[in-house]
């Protein structure tokens, strides 16, 4: 449990700087953010790790474990995973086109929304543009004179992708 | 605490073997259905083998065989449970990505490059709400009559939710 319960601990340490940093600061580069905050969180685990007692002293029998290195890594790979399942929800509130287009239904509960008058309170040139941009920052993408073309990475990428999908069978998507 | 991880490892790889295998043999009409169940049909099978094997699976050191069986366990279902959640982020990525489209349309065009308005004539914004619209009348979040989509009680609070966070978290409008 000692590692559980450190990992768990270290992850709420991290969610309320995090919650507490993008609520006070608007803050651009949001990936980065997070990425660092959860790095700097890792020797918050470390001692969070060593400041709880051995599982024997508190917990009984069938949940204590002894403090070896599996231990840890189990704590490292709760603090990991929980972060990663954070990111999901967090790009899920941030980028969704689903969440978005409920969060605009909401808005006309009563009468509801067409797909034209849906598509008419996006702004797609700002969506694709916004797309296109992270993509050029994180180096998949090359823009030149208002063309924009694959890198090495980003051909690498494109052809992953376009594998797996076809591999799931699971169409164009998008 | 190996033993849990083992399994848990090993779960996944056999989740990730008939994930692939289902989709490819028929395409499931609600495919992320398909794959809760099949994670959590496999969790239940995980959770008897860890109760009926020895603790050491027959191979592992001694060293590694001290745990609780009940934290063992916990760790293992936990570990496994995350590696689910986090092949859904890579799943989605694939199959959902719109800035994955993009490369994938821009690396699929004759000159393998493409202008903003290209892109948008190859996946125009209809299309990309429409399939978003089918997908949330599948889940059960919006209803449709005579082309009107509303939100249902669970669209409501889902959108109420994730309005609270994008304002809370400063996100903007998003989308």
């Amino acid at each position: 449990m000692r590692g559980l319960v450190a990992g768990a601990l270290a992850f709420a340490v991290f969610f309320l700087v995090q919650a507490g940093g993008f609520h006070w600061v608007k803050i651009s580069r949001r990936a980065l953010t997070l990425v660092g905050l959860w790095v700097a969180g890792l020797p918050v685990y470390v001692w969070l790790y060593v400041w709880l007692p051995e599982d024997r002293a508190v917990w009984p029998v069938a949940l204590a474990a002894p403090s070896d290195s599996i231990t840890v890594l189990s704590g490292g790979l709760l603090y990991f995973f929980l972060f990663m399942g954070y990111a999901q929800f967090f790009y899920m509130a941030e980028s969704s086109v689903g969440v978005r287009t409920m969060i605009e239904l909401a808005s006309e509960p009563e009468r509801g929304l067409t797909l034209e008058e849906l598509t008419q309170r996006y702004r797609y040139d700002w969506m694709l543009d916004r797309r296109l941009r992270r993509m050029i920052h994180a180096g998949y993408l090359i823009e030149e004179d208002g063309w924009y073309r694959t890198t090495h990475r980003g051909r690498l990428t494109a052809a992953v992708m376009a594998w797996c999908k076809q591999l799931l069978r699971l169409g164009p998507g998008g | 605490m190996l033993k849990g991880l083992v399994l848990a490892f090993a779960g996944f790889a056999v989740f990730l073997l008939l994930h692939v295998l289902l989709f490819r043999l028929r395409v499931p009409a609600r495919r992320f259905m398909v794959m809760v169940r099949l994670v959590f049909a496999l969790g239940v099978l995980l959770t008897i083998l860890h109760r009926l094997t020895p603790p050491d699976l027959g191979f592992l050191p001694p060293v590694y065989t001290l745990a609780g069986w009940a934290i063992d366990l916990l760790n293992g279902l936990l570990v496994y449970g995350f590696l689910f959640i986090g092949y859904c982020m890579f799943y989605f990525l694939v199959d959902r990505g719109f800035s994955g489209r993009m490369m994938i349309e821009i690396e699929s065009s004759p000159q393998r490059r493409l202008r903003p308005a290209e892109i948008a004539a190859r996946y125009s914004l209809a299309m990309v709400l429409r399939r978003r619209l089918n997908e949330m009348l599948e889940i059960g979040r919006i209803t449709e009559v005579n082309g009107r989509y509303q939100n249902t009680a669970k669209g409501r609070s889902a959108a109420a939710m994730f309005a609270n966070v994008k304002r809370f978290l400063q996100l903007g409008e998003g989308g």
